[in-house]
């Protein structure tokens, strides 16, 4: 997967900026045609072929963040501000999450290994020895490997004593954990909906952003626009997104016109209770292994992929309809929008209902950027009582949920547990594996983001800034040499 | 005479933040310690300098000077460039 800060991920922060500050500033309609010749000017020096493609993708990021199937509904004759009167009109559908954009796919050559120049065409030839396929051949002193043959185990990548090999994957094909992403005959991408479990590996991975989320933040820009109340509910990952402490994002929300935010962390001390109470029950029964449900990617690959789980995951619903339903508990009247790192929990508030939107933080940080707001300048608001749930707040992470739900067992000790950490094509293997041989152990917590959710789609730093930032006032300074902390 | 130690201010305010000054904040990873100990390092409040020029952030200050759109690696040379000619 691609480095989170990249050209690509800054162009998408600027488009999105852009489009709110003319949201904002009650000029969408008009002023919205004329942005992709704004953002990508005359005389810039394009890094696609040239500025006409460049403006051409601007315009599709545009319809992706509008929230418009790029797929089924791109009419190229239709300007930008017809497609924004309508979405202002009537919510598009949220599914299918993905879209592509095909015009800026480059269409990556099939996954192959090829042998370099650096190829000395020694003695021991390992490359040849070790080629389970005797797809390597000899040709004027070098190395070639038969493609026919080649079944890119990549056996002579590893043994080339002067790594003369290298490997040339597809990024979109190699990043998707189950096989939805292809190309099609005409070797540009394909999603297939039917399979996909919307954990937008493939969306962070291509390197030419030719797969787009369609956004959920025009929906949750009329509530706030329109009056309605507002409760923004965000996801225990935020701490550490932003350069200030939870209080003061919370100070940034309630500026941006949230009328009232709570933690998940309180839903999710509710599914740690729930958790902790059917793993010891199952255990005592011998029902072997449990698994976690709290991870919406990993709830669609069961669906669509692992239906011998059904079984096997805990019926405790997740931190955020836990908590969707204690805020319509404690103001009937609200509209509860979720803010996380997750594309999945759109899928998930649209399925299960009882959530009114979902947004990503890139999309807060959007918001933040065009309103002006300086999350660390905010006078810090008060969070309330957290002491009930501020252990959940661990939910974040990859072995967070498990030792959440531990601390609510009688005896821990007596729980085996093992951490998915990370669905990737290895571990949906593995997973799969289990239909024959069930893992010995109690608790399976499965995560589908590597490291947990602080290092979801929707994030806005590298997980190692966000680890540093987290834990009480840590993101008041966030230099430790600061002098004074404001 | 003790040498003074380069004055360094990474801008914290959101946007530069959000756009790859996050990065930043992980100096210990990326600089040579033997330059770090040269530097003072502060995060410091919205310089300004984006409202100005949408395009520049993140930004950072060495020695009262703004430099624009800093990575990393840029982040580096500047630090070992400013404690050389210190």
């Amino acid at each position: 997967m691609l480095e989170i800060n990249n050209q690509y991920t800054a162009m998408k922060r600027r488009i999105d900026t852009e489009v709110l500050k003319l949201y904002f500033a009650g000029e969408l309609e008009s002023g919205l045609d004329s942005l992709p010749f704004k953002i990508i000017p005359k005389d810039r020096t394009p890094n696609r072929c040239c500025i006409y493609k460049e403006r051409a993708i601007v315009r599709y990021r545009i319809m992706a963040l509008l929230g418009i199937d790029i797929e089924r509904n791109d009419d190229e004759m239709k300007p930008l501000s017809q497609y924004a009167k309508e979405v202002m009109e009537e919510d598009p559908p949220v599914l299918p999450l993905l879209t592509t954009i095909s015009t800026g796919c480059y269409g990556c050559p099939p996954d192959q290994y090829r042998i370099s120049d650096a190829c000395r065409g020694c003695f021991a030839r390992p490359c040849m020895a070790n080629c389970p396929k005797d797809a390597i051949v000899f040709i004027n002193g070098q190395a070639h490997i038969n493609e026919e043959r080649c079944i890119r185990c990549g056996k002579c990548m590893d043994v080339c004593p002067f790594h003369a090999v290298v490997h040339i994957p597809v990024p979109c094909e190699e990043a998707c954990p189950v096989g939805a992403v292809k190309k099609n005959e005409k070797g540009v991408v394909e999603i297939d909906h039917k399979n996909c479990i919307s954990c937008g590996r493939c969306a962070r991975s291509c390197p030419f952003g030719a797969i787009a989320e369609r956004s959920g933040l025009f929906p949750v820009l009329k509530m706030l626009g329109n009056g309605d109340k507002v409760t923004a509910m965000i996801a225990p990952a935020i701490e550490g997104q932003f350069p200030g402490t939870l209080a003061q994002i919370k100070a940034s929300l309630l500026k941006i016109g949230f009328d009232k935010v709570v933690e998940v962390a309180e839903g999710a001390a509710v599914t740690t209770e729930h958790e902790a109470e059917e793993v010891v029950r199952r255990k005592a029964n011998g029902e072997g292994y449990m698994t976690t449900s709290c991870c919406s990617a990993y709830m669609e690959l069961v669906d669509k992929h692992l239906g011998f789980l059904d079984e096997r995951y805990s019926r405790a619903f997740s931190p955020m309809i836990y908590t969707a339903k204690l805020c319509k508990e404690a103001d009937p009247d609200h509209k509860t929008v979720f803010i996380g790192p997750c594309l999945a929990k759109r899928v998930e508030a649209a399925r299960r209902g009882g959530v009114d939107g979902v947004i990503t933080f890139s999309e807060l940080a959007a918001i933040f950027m065009a309103k002006g707001i300086d999350v660390r300048e905010e006078e810090a608001a008060d969070l309330g009582d957290t002491s009930s749930f501020d252990y959940c707040r661990k939910f974040a992470l990859s072995h967070g949920v498990a030792d959440c739900v531990l601390s609510r067992v009688e005896d821990p000790a007596s729980i085996r547990v093992m951490p998915i950490n990370g669905v990737d094509k290895k571990t949906f293997r593995l997973m799969k594996s289990w239909e024959k041989r069930a893992p010995d152990v109690d608790l399976v917590e499965v995560m589908c983001c590597e490291g947990g959710c602080i290092d979801g789609p929707g994030t806005i730093v590298k997980p190692a800034v966000a680890m540093k930032l987290r834990g009480g006032a840590k993101a008041a300074s966030p230099v430790a040499s600061v002098k004074s902390p404001l | 005479m003790k040498k003074e130690k380069v004055q360094v201010k990474i801008c914290v305010g959101t946007a530069c933040f959000v756009q790859g000054g996050s990065d930043l904040l992980l100096y210990n990873d990326f600089v040579d310690p033997a330059v770090i100990a040269q530097c003072e390092i502060e995060g410091c409040s919205c310089l300004e300098a984006c409202k100005v020029n949408g395009e520049g952030a993140p930004y950072v200050t060495i020695n009262g000077e703004v430099h624009a759109k800093v990575t990393q690696e840029e982040f580096a040379r500047l630090l070992s460039e400013a404690v050389k000619n210190a």
